[in-house]
């Protein structure tokens, strides 16, 4: 007995040494060090994948940052907040200059106050949820990608353009999914829209058959969607196949994107959505950023590497613009800056609440022709800035 | 009345990917984890099958032959030498199967989301009760009533059936009389790893195929097992009927109750009849 | 048997001096959480001999309930562990008796489906309470007797504290008359009622009491991460800890023990050395079902077993 548990202490002791010799554990001092918290597996791993090599390719290019090699650190938060809590505070522990992550919102939610007590700023460049610059934001964190408000503005203005008279909403049973849903139903019900009915999922629902009759039977004009992920290309996989989309317009917010247009097939041609970001987008900057990612990755950028190039690009100007490693100049420099060289035209980072202010952009799912993507989306609508932004909280 | 229809075809997907698991559990004592991985498998390699061919029926075939080989070969080198033994080993094991398979699809197709659609003949819709309902969906009822009525045959009337009968309640006595009742194990549980293929196959049409679909259906498999009665085919079916009508009613009318409703169908069942609700066999509790 | 223990937990506490790596602290504190609840878990599991499915349903209550009380005053860490503790305990109590009416693989499964209500539970209908998928954030660290804990090295010291408790209580109920009682129970449980003994009330027992142990790592849990979600009542967790107590050995002190830190210190360094990770820890599982029925534990033992032998002239 006492054997073994001596050999199991040898064991553990070896473990831990064995681990200190991981790549991952240690962050040199001497470089500038990007602490990724992203999913690479779970239900998100597209997700987190593809933010990956965006950001991989900005450092790729950027090489040094004051002087010194920049790199960056990936851990896997597995599309679970408990273990994105974890893996930041290890690279947070191991030394990092700044945090960048999560795709969830529920994720980056989780680790937001981590960055706020540690003091390290924390990049989003992919979760939506208003909360993010709203209600939950701290000092630290800083958004350069959409918010859902932005993002039910555009659909409230598809709304008014097209005419519709009454929609129907299906929504994930999430917080992100009611929130923004709430925000939506607000603005339908000043424009005198009516909402035809209201259908909450569970998140990994298979099967929307009863919820797609309910709609074609309610008379709404209109089928609005919030879901992510997997849950949208079965939703809107089932309603293809009973041809919905003769029947209601479909769209939603920033819930289909071009890989997801290619899983649910050919039915997706009409639905509407914002999109994040396109591969077509005509600026010189985002013409170079499509021309080495498909160099170096072989596939054409999805929003979520396009925003990671982007976020961490924008982060590193700033930094370089300082000339100095206190990461408190970092913050104050940030806010209010302008990224001028940005894939989607200028941002700029407002200083209240840290949410970058950018265009939108409304898209369609269109059938594409070689090289591109066979369903893919096409931008039809690009909205300005004023007017998509909630005011700066008081 | 369509919802009716609709409740019909989603009981019909329920029992499809369950009537594998209550086969096996009910045949061998094994609760096969990986079940919900084998569903998954069944619809990648299905999907690859359609992506070379073009052809689902055959994809419909031959994918849950490729896939009862896998099983089969898991069974014989791992799983036989843990007959008899505590489950929790088994779910060790099984859970082993799971990670195994999920690497494997990871690394053949990626973490994109795949696609597979319904074969040509079945792509249309059909108008009944006011709603559109498609033919694909249609076909899963008539398919999945086939397969159980062949299910209940095989295990009820034929020689192999009262073999395997025999074997789970007393293999020492059935391989005194000849039967290699190794053989027999083996096979009920390809059986059962078949099933899952099919399930996936036929399931594929409807959802995205992706890392992690095999967790998403495994709880669902539980409770139509359970509550039809761990074993019992016909148990399976009602038990499917009954979570798929309460869903598809429970979505119409009640959508916040259908959870509650179904857990509490679940625990009522595991309270006062433990067995199953449609199990004729009282199994010792 | 005191006499290892107390030297094991020497060389934890000294650990932090060798050891400077914050992160890696950190990891050693989440491992040392997850002991507990294994360590609990076993008394069910192993010592008792009842497969529970649904053991995250007590984690989780308990972290909800140590949130809601140390977010009012991080000075309330005692009380608001206490309180974890008792509301683990108490769940765990409900969850038995409802379970225990049945037996095998129902039990089993009755267990599963009561955390899974549970989960679904938090996740949806009480969101307005737990804060739904996205939980609680902001679960202050202690703050009394002048330390502030967010030291990482401070806190990693106060869960080591809880670790040796866990260890201590564990080894003196094992051998208790009641610890005796139960491995009875699991030998042969017809025998043990025959006996005389109240096999029913034994099993609640030793069910409130692993639920104890759960729901104070459920508060530590949330402690360590600042964090509290409906994940600890989710059945991978539960699955987590079944599989983390069969690899180390059931039935043992130390067997939880080795399972925790084999797991997952395996998944942390398996990770960063090849994305194939996922199978190749599929693959020890399997190997370790089939070679190893004991646990790491029990393959330690055989081994110590094989010297001894050796020695004989």
């Amino acid at each position: 007995m006492k054997f073994a548990v001596s050999l199991a202490r040898a064991l553990v002791g070896a473990a831990i040494l064995l681990s200190q010799q991981t790549v991952h554990a240690q962050a040199p001092k001497d470089a500038f060090v990007i602490g990724g918290v992203v999913p690479l597996s779970g239900a998100y791993a597209l997700l987190g994948t593809s933010m990956q090599k965006g950001a991989d390719l900005a450092v790729e290019q950027r090489g040094k940052v004051l002087g010194k090699p920049v790199k960056a650190l990936w851990e896997d938060s597995e599309t679970k907040p408990q273990t994105s809590v974890q893996k930041a505070n290890k690279l947070l522990a191991g030394g990092v200059s700044v945090l960048f992550g999560d795709g969830a919102s529920g994720q980056t939610l989780a680790i937001m106050p981590v960055a706020d007590q540690r003091k390290v700023p924390l990049i989003v460049t992919t979760s939506a949820a208003d909360q993010i610059t709203g209600s939950a934001r701290n000092k630290y964190t800083f958004r350069t990608s959409n918010l859902a408000f932005m993002e039910t503005r555009m659909a409230a203005e598809y709304v008014k353009k097209v005419g519709l008279k009454s929609v129907y909403v299906v929504a994930v049973d999430q917080p992100v999914g009611r929130d923004t849903w709430a925000t939506m139903k607000a603005s339908l019900t000043a424009m005198g829209v009516k909402v035809a009915g209201e259908d909450f999922a569970a998140i990994g629902s298979q099967d929307y058959s009863v919820i797609i009759d309910k709609v074609a039977k309610s008379g709404a004009d209109g089928l609005f969607i919030v879901t992510t992920g997997a849950d949208t290309i079965t939703l809107l996989k089932q309603a293809g196949q009973v041809k919905l989309g003769n029947k209601v317009k479909i769209f939603g917010t920033g819930f289909l994107d071009d890989d997801a247009a290619m899983a649910v097939g050919p039915d997706v041609v009409g639905v509407k959505t914002v999109a994040r970001y396109h591969f077509s987008y005509d600026t010189p900057t985002n013409k170079a950023f499509v021309e080495a990612y498909r160099k170096k990755y072989d596939e054409w950028p999805n929003a979520y590497a396009g925003h990671a190039f982007d976020g961490i690009n924008w982060f590193m100007d700033v930094v370089e613009k300082t000339g100095s490693w206190d990461s408190e100049k970092w913050v104050a420099a940030f806010e209010g800056s302008t990224h001028t060289n940005s894939l989607f035209g200028p941002r700029q980072m407002r200083a209240c609440d840290h949410q970058a202010l950018g265009v939108g952009l409304w898209a369609e799912a269109v059938k594409g022709t070689a090289p591109q993507p066979a369903l893919m989306l096409k931008v039809t609508d690009t909205f300005p800035p004023a007017g998509l932004f909630p005011d700066c909280p008081k | 009345m369509s919802v009716v229809l609709i409740g019909l075809s989603i009981g019909m997907l329920l029992f499809l990917l369950a009537a594998g698991l209550t086969l096996v559990f009910g045949l061998l004592g094994v609760v096969n984890f990986a079940h919900g991985s084998l569903y998954m498998l069944g619809a990648y390699v299905a999907f690859q099958l359609v992506t070379w061919t073009g052809n689902f029926w055959l994809a419909l075939v031959i994918a849950p032959i490729i896939v009862g080989l896998v099983g089969g070969i898991l069974e014989y080198f791992t799983l036989r030498p843990l007959y008899g033994r505590d489950a929790a080993y088994q779910l060790l094991l099984t859970f082993g199967y799971i990670l195994l398979i999920e690497e494997f699809i990871r690394m053949a197709w990626g973490v994109n989301f795949k696609s597979l659609n319904p074969p040509p003949g079945l792509a249309g819709t059909t108008e009944i009760f006011g709603s559109t309902v498609t033919d694909y969906r249609i076909f899963i009822i008539g398919f999945g009533t086939l397969l159980s009525i062949a299910l209940f045959y095989v295990i009820e009337r034929t020689r192999i059936g009262i073999v395997v009968r025999a074997a789970s309640v007393n293999s020492a006595m059935v391989s005194c009389l000849g039967i290699d009742v190794g053989r027999v194990r083996t096979g009920v549980f390809v059986a059962g790893t078949m099933l899952a293929a099919i399930s996936g196959v036929i399931a594929g049409p409807l959802l995205p195929l992706k890392l992690g679909m095999s967790f998403s259906i495994i709880i669902d498999c539980f409770m139509v097992v359970v509550i039809g009665g761990l074993g019992n085919i016909r148990g399976a079916i009602l038990g499917a009927m009954l979570i798929g009508m309460t869903r598809a009613v429970g979505q119409q009318f009640a959508a916040d109750w259908i959870f509650l409703l179904t857990y509490a169908l679940l625990i009522v069942t595991l309270i006062f009849r433990p067995e199953g609700l449609f199990n004729v066999k009282v199994r010792q509790a | 048997m005191k006499r290892i223990l107390l030297l094991l937990l020497l060389m934890l506490c000294l650990a932090p001096i060798v050891i400077q790596d914050r992160g890696h602290l950190y990891f050693m504190t989440l491992i040392m959480i997850w002991c507990v609840f294994a360590i609990g878990y076993d008394l069910v599991f192993g010592v008792t001999g009842l497969l529970s499915f649904g053991h995250a349903a007590f984690l989780g209550v308990g972290s909800y309930v140590f949130a809601f009380i140390v977010i009012q005053n991080p000075a309330l860490f005692p009380l608001a562990v206490i309180a974890a503790g008792l509301a683990g305990g108490a769940i765990a109590l409900i969850v038995a008796a409802l379970a225990l009416r049945l037996s095998g693989i129902y039990f089993s499964l009755m267990t599963l489906a009561i955390a899974e209500l549970l989960f679904f539970a938090a996740s949806s209908p009480l969101r307005a309470l737990t804060g739904g998928e996205d939980g609680v954030t902001g679960v202050p660290r202690p703050r009394f007797l002048g330390l502030d804990f967010l030291d990482d090295t401070k806190f990693y010291q106060l869960v080591l504290g809880f670790f040796a408790l866990a260890l201590y209580v564990s080894l003196r109920l094992r051998n208790s008359p009641f610890g005796q009682a139960l491995k009875g129970v699991k030998l042969n449980e017809v025998r043990a009622d025959q006996v005389g003994f109240n096999v029913k009330r034994l099993k609640l027992a030793a069910f409130a009491v692993s639920g104890v142990y759960a729901g104070v790592a459920g508060a530590l849990l949330g402690s360590l991460m600042q964090f509290v979600n409906p994940q600890g009542l989710h059945w991978s967790t539960s699955g987590d800890v079944v599989i983390m107590t069969l690899l180390g050995g059931i039935g043992t002190l130390f067997g939880p023990v080795l399972g925790v830190v084999v797991f997952e210190v395996l998944k942390e360094t398996l990770s960063s050395y090849t994305i194939h990770w996922y199978g190749i820890l599929g693959l020890i599982f399997i190997v370790a079902t089939m070679y190893m029925p004991n646990g790491i534990h029990g393959v330690l033992v055989s081994m110590r077993a094989g010297l001894v032998r050796e020695k004989k002239p």
